[in-house]
């Protein structure tokens, strides 16, 4: 039994020893792709760039959860016990009997104002608040490249880049330079793709997924087999693509309307790490 | 009486089958419950006696009434439990809080991450706590605490509509639940960020920082008779 677990303890210790140099720099970042023998690998590396943005609305609830929260809401009110503001309904309600019934006598009055007109100022403020509409035009129009639409939903970013001598709809991509992270291959797509106006957040140093393919025939060359790409999440703070960007070229997609853009297998390994509830 | 003379048939073919020990035609024996040793002593003893009185149960024979386990048996340390036991730690006196360590963590481990929670509902921060607890149990995650902060009040103060007076509007309370943990993975760290994130119900704000000294003494109440004593003597 000490045999085998001295093994794979060696072999660890290897597999660390291995990926120790390239995080001499001192940055604290994992990438996967620090192997030694990079020089001999036939596959290119490119960084690509999830950028979601997050719901800005939560999700309506569903005719069961609404009947659920409505009885809820009534039992809480029946169990509860009565607040400063009833008592004072009810206080006040009770010198209104006594006053009529003319058996009051004059007393100082505390307050001017009494709770009906309390309650009568709050109903007039609500009825002149109006709440944000859930359905934007950009719904209305299916303008899929607007950021204002879906509001309740992730949307990511796709673009449209040339591989080879077609138009493909794929996320965001850079080649990877040795001497930089994945994760700053990943940023530098950040950076090189709106100007600087988007401003997202990255919520770790390792790809969330990976994505390999080989090149077709025509276009392999000596050294390059295919392409690894590997997804890096980040998360869409404020900004947005600047009107002069010609239209076309990018979309924010919610999660079933990938499917109308990406290619199946790419699609397939895209959807593993996308967390839509 | 039956007993007695099983016990004397027992002891008898004992001393005839000599030292062999325990065997299988032992249910004399197990009715018996004696050791070889004891049958060799009251051997000699039962030897003198030729009436049914057996000196086993008779008064006295206190001697003959223990069982040792020798050292030599194969009972020996039968009745040992308390290296079973995990050892009790030192009882901390009320009022002593240890100040533990606060764990940095490695390259690839974040050390104690607290988890803040803040509404103005108590009821919605606290389901929301209690889910991010059953969520970090579910996921293996060691959760160290889960506490609340104190109450902060505010009072909204609107300017009436005739007149200068401010006038009383409301009265809002701010509730903050922590939830600390400890060994979060770098790789999963950020799907369990998500997945808090995606989840937090309206009027929720997250806030996820490390564990600092400030972070623990802020939870004790301000004394101002030490302080005032501190300042004296500085």
């Amino acid at each position: 039994m000490a045999a085998p677990t001295r093994r794979t303890v060696l072999g660890l210790a290897r597999c660390w020893r291995r990926f120790e140099s390239p995080w001499s720099l001192g940055s604290r970042s994992l990438t996967l792709a620090a192997a030694p023998s990079n020089s001999a690998s036939p596959w290119r590396l490119l960084g690509a760039l999830c950028l979601q943005r997050p719901p800005l609305v939560s999700k309506q609830l569903t005719p069961m959860q609404e009947e659920m929260a409505a009885l809820l809401q009534q039992m809480e009110i029946e169990r509860s016990l009565y607040s400063d503001h009833e008592l004072r309904a009810l206080d006040e309600a009770e010198q209104l009997e006594k006053k009529k019934s003319d058996l009051y006598e004059e007393k100082d009055e505390k307050n001017i104002l009494l709770v009906q007109d309390l309650e009568d100022m709050w109903e007039q403020k609500f009825l002149q608040f109006k709440p944000g509409a859930r359905i934007t035009d950009a719904d209305v129009k299916n303008d899929r490249s607007s950021l204002h639409r879906k509001l309740d939903r992730n949307l990511i970013l796709l673009v449209k880049d040339k591989l080879g001598d077609q138009d493909v709809w794929m996320l965001p991509q850079a080649e990877w330079q040795p001497g930089e992270t994945l994760r700053q291959t990943a940023e530098r797509t950040l950076a090189t793709l709106s100007e600087n106006n988007l401003e997202a957040k990255f919520l770790g140093n390792a790809p969330c997924g990976h994505y390999k393919f080989k090149f077709p025939q025509a276009v392999r060359a000596e050294g390059s087999l295919g392409a690894k790409i590997f997804f890096f999440k980040a998360l869409l703070l404020t900004g947005d693509f600047s009107p002069a960007v010609e239209k076309g070229r990018h979309v924010w997609a919610s999660k079933e309307e990938l499917g109308d853009y990406l290619k199946p297998k790419y699609l397939a390994q895209v959807r593993r790490f996308l967390l839509d509830l | 009486s039956i007993q007695a003379g099983h016990e004397r048939g027992g002891e008898e073919s004992g001393a005839a089958r000599g030292r062999r020990g325990y065997n299988a035609a032992a249910d004399i024996r197990v009715l018996c419950l004696k050791n070889d040793t004891i049958f060799k002593q009251a051997f000699s003893l039962l030897r003198f006696r030729t009436s049914g009185e057996n000196p086993v149960y008779s008064a006295g024979g206190i001697l003959l009434t223990t069982s040792r386990h020798y050292r030599s048996k194969p009972t020996h340390g039968i009745g040992r439990y308390k290296h079973l036991v995990k050892p009790e730690e030192p009882k901390k006196k009320k009022g002593k809080v240890e100040i533990r360590a606060i764990n940095v963590g490695t390259d690839y481990e974040y050390g104690t991450l607290n988890i803040h929670l803040i509404a103005y509902d108590m009821a919605l921060t606290e389901s929301y706590a209690q889910y991010v607890h059953n969520l970090c149990n579910h996921l293996s995650i060691k959760v160290e605490e889960s506490y609340a902060m104190p109450t902060k009040t505010m009072e909204v103060l609107q300017l009436q509509d005739q007149g200068n007076k401010m006038l009383l509007d409301s009265v809002l309370t701010t509730h903050e639940r922590v939830v600390q943990i400890s060994g979060l993975n770098a790789t999963f760290a950020e799907i369990f960020l998500e997945i808090i994130q995606s989840n937090l119900p309206e009027g929720v704000k997250l806030s996820v920082r490390e564990h600092t000294e400030e972070d623990f003494k802020g939870r004790f109440k301000a004394r101002p008779e030490l302080e005032e004593l501190l300042a004296k003597l500085n």
